[in-house]
């Protein structure tokens, strides 16, 4: 048991570590870019060389004179004291932007990843209860054809309807400019407002597989032996339908749920590039614009950092909502 | 034919605590029989052995008996419940509430594959408390008769209630689901395959616990299985299952001893035998026909070495052999000479078995 | 979990005995090239048979598998006949500013430089389809390897391969596609689907690996292992047809994800801009503002709007219309129809009677 704790520590430390190493491969790797273009107008403006040297530097976090090895190691102390570098474009420190942006990201993956689940387990399930049905029939093929809908094309069409045609709602930003930052019911509200296009555009076309996955996993349960026993023994159909049913089916979708939010956190580059909503996604777009590498790597790492811990929370907490897995080692998160 | 049925139960079954008459389930509109007009009354107290082969109807048998045919079987005939000698219920005309009250206070089952019969993610422990629960039974009480059960099945009851059902084995699963079934003191149990997926040791010994427990708690048993020698020793009576037909019923030493259907006659020819040499092993010829296909006349008739243009013509009616034992044949007499049997002891009604 | 149903292990086991009896005549010449080619035709024929007909015909029998079909099918004919015949898109082609409907000969109207929108959708599909293509073969064929390398061989290269795909599922897809593109400006097709792909296969290869360890327990498998077949031998001819059909579905997932990904990056612009795709497409519509404000110029979006979703809808059914041949569960109640019960269980029959 402690055995499969540890593996699993393991295994998520030596992830973002080989991740890292690899960012700090790629920053290598990428093209002089704009860096190149602003080293030679500094010094055409008459900036000393070893001053355009050291601001170029605190942007790459590259020092060319060193060694690769001394290279990786201050890259490696600077990330594990918490610095990212200095963005190029926004003239901060990278940590504090993410820090400004990741919240806002978060807020906006982890409502839209709620949803989805909540709609996938109710739905599913009534779905599986109504098997063959015309409700059936017509939710499964709406099902899949939200499931055919890009988000972005769903949030590009809502954007339009709602937020130019309609005027209904907000067509980008995270709050509108005079409301500030705070316990207010003015804030929260304001902050739905913002935030309802881009979770309606995730939700609706992220629950449909979801939607058919509980289905499929609702009818198997209804289906096995332990349901019909449990109906024989005289259970009410209300104790069969949550603590056997629903229970069962579930399970298989925990660690899907959580890994999920993950990767909808790489899927918020394009997200909120269609709601020019300011988090982490659109801050790395405009990196990526920019070739601001300092931070694009550090959202980069931000997100991988997620997805790692994700998953290693699904794995640690699978064996507690699941007694089959207390051993562990038999399972995997995927 | 019912009428003469009726008859030789009477002088065999004296007090039954089931009778099934002419029970059919029927598929596709009545199209697909997977059971075809069994009748058999149940005495109280014996064991019933109920044998065939695999997709011969008998879960189906055993589901009738609770009115529990998996839907959209259609489910038709009587099923006479009687708890007391002058009480009868009849188990098909019940109301949803008072079916829900006859499984499992009355009549109980045990099925196939006790593994997948218990919820995954429950503990063993409340598994018997919401069946209390559910039948308004007084949990306290409740929980301490199925520590007895348990500890009755040679199990620790506190090491068992507290398992998730993974954490037990296969053999000790099948014992917990036995006392699960038992917990509300039903009269009957249902037993469909209870030891199929067991070994052969622990397969021995839940059959003495069975046997144990019905002397402790006046249970009559109905134990279907596909394994002939296995109800052999176990049973009081046995009835042999073909095509969603019971073809032949007596008292389970005659059966064994002295068989008279062609189709038990095979059967017990293909049972591996201690006595009788390998190659004198036949399996028997030919497939059992699936529920769209029955054969007319005598189901049996392709298989059987002895069918004539009767047997393709007609049913035949269930023949009385001797006193309590019918076989559903138009030459069971010629087919205790004709089909010899592999091994000893046989023709000479005894007890060897 | 089994992919195949019951017959096939029986069938897979049979063409060996099948063919050992037919090539009696092909065997008085004794041990030649004949023979081999006999029972490589012969096996061929059993391999269409049992993992590409038989599937097939369970997978047609499903609505959606027909459905996704024809869409499919479309999509082909307009990325080869349709781009060859219809004249490409360039500026000023047509009258600037067409509505859809006017003439026929920008028949869903034109851009605001003229371009004909409707050449544009079509002109974008062919190197979609390489896309789409090269992308799934990547992802499928690189999990397959990995997964019954992984699940077969099992001790220390399970371990370094499985440890591989965990690290390579950790890096979240999408952005460290971005920044692929950024270093590497992909222009070929074949390139952006492999490289949209980069890291897809690692979960598939999870998967696989999986039902491999469940395969390799199967009765013929061992056969096979024990009268000495070597291990690529018994990785081609016993475990990868069974995995065929699972493959295949997430073929069809993969491919959906190529199209969403690499539409995406289009329509963001990471990509470099020399090939004709529907997220270009919408980029220059949604930036237009006569497209978002007046509702004016909205058919230029929804034109490549539904290029996309059409193509991802005909991925979709096809995966789900060919997960049933994969899935036992729909399956079994789906064979029962056409099967004998007799030798299945009274359990089973009573499912397939079911249906």
């Amino acid at each position: 048991m402690n055995n499969y704790y540890l593996k699993r520590t393991i295994r998520a430390v030596l992830t973002v570590w080989i991740v890292i190493t690899l960012t700090f491969g790629m920053i290598r790797l990428l093209p002089g870019g704009p860096l190149e273009q602003l080293r030679g107008k500094l010094l055409r403006q008459g900036v000393s060389p070893s001053r355009v040297n050291a601001m170029i530097e605190s942007y790459q976090n590259v020092r060319p004179n060193q060694s690769l090895p001394e290279q990786y190691y201050e890259y490696m102390t600077a990330l594990l004291t918490g610095d990212l570098g200095q963005s190029f474009l926004q003239k901060e420190p990278v940590t504090a932007i993410i820090g400004d942006a990741l919240p806002w990201t978060v807020f906006v993956m982890i409502t839209s990843t709620l949803f989805i689940f909540l709609i996938a387990i109710v739905w599913g399930a009534l779905m599986a209860y109504k098997e063959g049905t015309t409700f059936d029939l017509l939710s499964s093929s709406a099902s899949i054809l939200f499931a055919a809908v890009p988000f972005y094309v769903l949030g590009i069409g809502l954007v339009i309807v709602f937020g130019y045609q309609l005027e209904l709602l907000p067509t980008g930003h995270r709050l509108s400019p005079e409301v500030e930052p705070g316990l207010s019911l003015l804030f929260v509200l304001d902050a739905v407002d913002h935030a309802i296009l881009p979770i309606a555009s995730m939700v609706i076309t992220g629950a449909g597989l979801q939607v058919l996955a509980m289905r499929g996993n609702a009818i198997q349960v209804l289906g096995s032996d332990f349901v019909r026993v449990a109906r024989l023994r005289g259970l009410s159909d209300q104790r069969i339908s949550v603590r056997y049913v629903a229970r069962n089916a579930i399970l298989p979708m925990y660690t899907g749920f959580l890994t999920l939010i993950g990767f909808n956190l790489g899927g918020s580059i394009i997200l909120e590039q269609v709601f020019s909503y300011p988090g982490i996604g659109y801050y790395m777009y405009q990196a990526l614009e920019a070739r601001d590498y300092p931070l694009m790597m550090g959202i980069f790492l931000v997100i991988t950092v997620a997805l790692v811990l994700a998953v290693y929370v699904a794995d640690l907490t699978y064996g507690l909502i699941d007694p089959r897995v207390k051993s562990g080692d038999s399972r995997e998160a995927y | 034919m019912s009428l003469r049925t009726e008859e030789m139960d009477g002088n065999s079954v004296r007090d039954p605590v089931i009778r099934m008459s002419d029970v059919s389930v029927t598929y596709d509109d009545g199209e697909s029989y997977v059971l075809d007009g069994v009748t058999v009354p149940i005495e109280r107290n014996e064991i019933l052995g109920i044998v065939g082969e695999s997709g011969s109807g008998k879960s189906m048998l055993a589901s009738s008996l609770l009115d529990a045919v998996p839907d959209p079987g259609q489910l038709s005939g009587s099923v006479e419940y009687r708890p007391e000698e002058n009480e009868s219920t009849e188990v098909l005309a019940l109301e949803e509430s008072e079916l829900r009250r006859l499984r499992w206070e009355e009549i109980s089952m045990v099925f196939q594959g006790a593994m997948s019969s218990f919820n995954p993610t429950m503990k063993i422990k409340e598994h018997f408390i919401e069946t209390l629960e559910a039948h308004d039974a007084i949990v306290g009480v409740g929980m301490d008769r199925a520590r007895e059960l348990l500890e009755d099945l040679y199990l620790e009851p506190d090491r068992v209630l507290q398992s998730y059902p993974h954490e037990l084995s296969g053999g000790m699963q099948q014992r917990a689901l036995i006392a699960l079934s038992l917990v509300l003191e039903p009269n009957v149990l249902v037993m469909d395959e209870p030891t199929a997926a067991l070994d052969l040791l622990m397969q021995q010994s839940i059959l003495l616990l069975l046997q144990e427990l019905r002397a402790k708690y006046d249970l009559t048993m109905v134990f279907i299985t596909h394994d002939l020698p296995l109800v052999a020793s176990l049973s009081d009576r046995l009835a042999v299952m073909y095509a969603f037909e019971l073809v032949e019923i007596g008292p389970a030493s005659e059966v064994i001893g002295s068989p008279t259907h062609p189709y038990t006659r095979a059967l017990l020819n293909a049972t591996p035998n201690l006595n009788a040499p390998l190659s004198e092993m036949r399996p028997v010829e030919g497939k059992s026909p699936a529920p769209i296909n029955v054969p007319s006349g005598c189901s049996y008739h392709p298989r059987c070495p002895l069918a004539t243009e009767e047997c393709r013509a007609n049913h035949p009616p269930d023949e009385p052999v001797s006193p309590g034992h019918t076989a559903a044949c138009f030459h069971w007499e010629e087919a205790r000479t004709e089909i010899e049997l592999n091994y000893d002891g046989a023709e000479t009604g005894g007890d060897q078995r | 979990m089994k992919p195949t149903d019951s017959t096939s292990d029986a069938d897979t086991a049979q063409p060996t005995i099948i063919s050992d009896g037919t090539d009696t005549e092909t065997f008085s010449f004794e041990t030649s090239g004949s023979t081999v080619e006999v029972t490589w035709r012969e096996r061929l024929r059993d391999f269409y048979e049992e993992f590409i007909y038989k599937p097939g015909l369970v997978a047609w029998d499903d609505r959606r598998t027909r459905i996704g079909a024809a869409i499919m099918s479309i999509y082909v004919f307009m990325g080869t006949l349709g781009a060859w015949l219809y004249p490409a898109p360039s500026t000023n082609q047509v009258e600037r500013g067409l509505e859809p409907f006017e003439t026929l000969s920008a028949p869903l109207g034109s851009t605001g430089s003229g371009q004909d929108v409707l050449a544009m959708v079509i002109h974008a599909t062919p190197e979609m389809l390489i896309m789409v293509t090269a992308g799934g073969i990547f992802a499928t064929g690189v999990a397959v390897i990995i997964g019954t390398v992984a699940g077969y061989k099992g001790g220390s290269v399970d371990r370094v391969l499985t440890s591989f795909s965990d690290v390579a599922m950790s890096i979240p897809g999408l952005p460290l596609v971005m920044v692929l593109a950024v270093v590497f400006r992909p222009r070929d097709p074949v390139l952006i689907g492999i490289l949209l792909t980069i890291n897809y296969w690692a979960g598939l290869g999870r998967s696989i690996r999986s039902q491999v360890l469940t395969l390799r327990e199967e009765s013929y498998v061992e056969a096979s292992r024990t009268m000495g077949v070597s291990t690529p031998r018994i990785l081609f001819k016993d475990i990868i047809p069974n995995l065929m059909p699972f493959v295949l579905v997430n073929f069809a997932n993969a491919a959906r994800y190529v199209v969403f990904a690499s539409v995406g990056l289009y329509y963001l612009g990471v990509l470099p801009s020399s090939v004709d795709n529907w997220g270009l497409q919408l980029e220059n519509a949604y930036s237009q503002a006569g497209a978002l404000v007046g509702g004016g110029a909205l058919y230029q979006l929804i034109a490549p709007m539904i290029a996309i979703m059409g193509i991802a809808l005909g991925l979709i059914l096809l995966a789900q219309g060919l997960d049933r041949v994969f899935n036992p569960r729909v399956r079994t109640r789906l064979a029962g129809e056409t099967e004998s019960t007799a030798d299945e269980e009274d359990r089973e029959t009573n499912t397939e009677v079911n249906m």
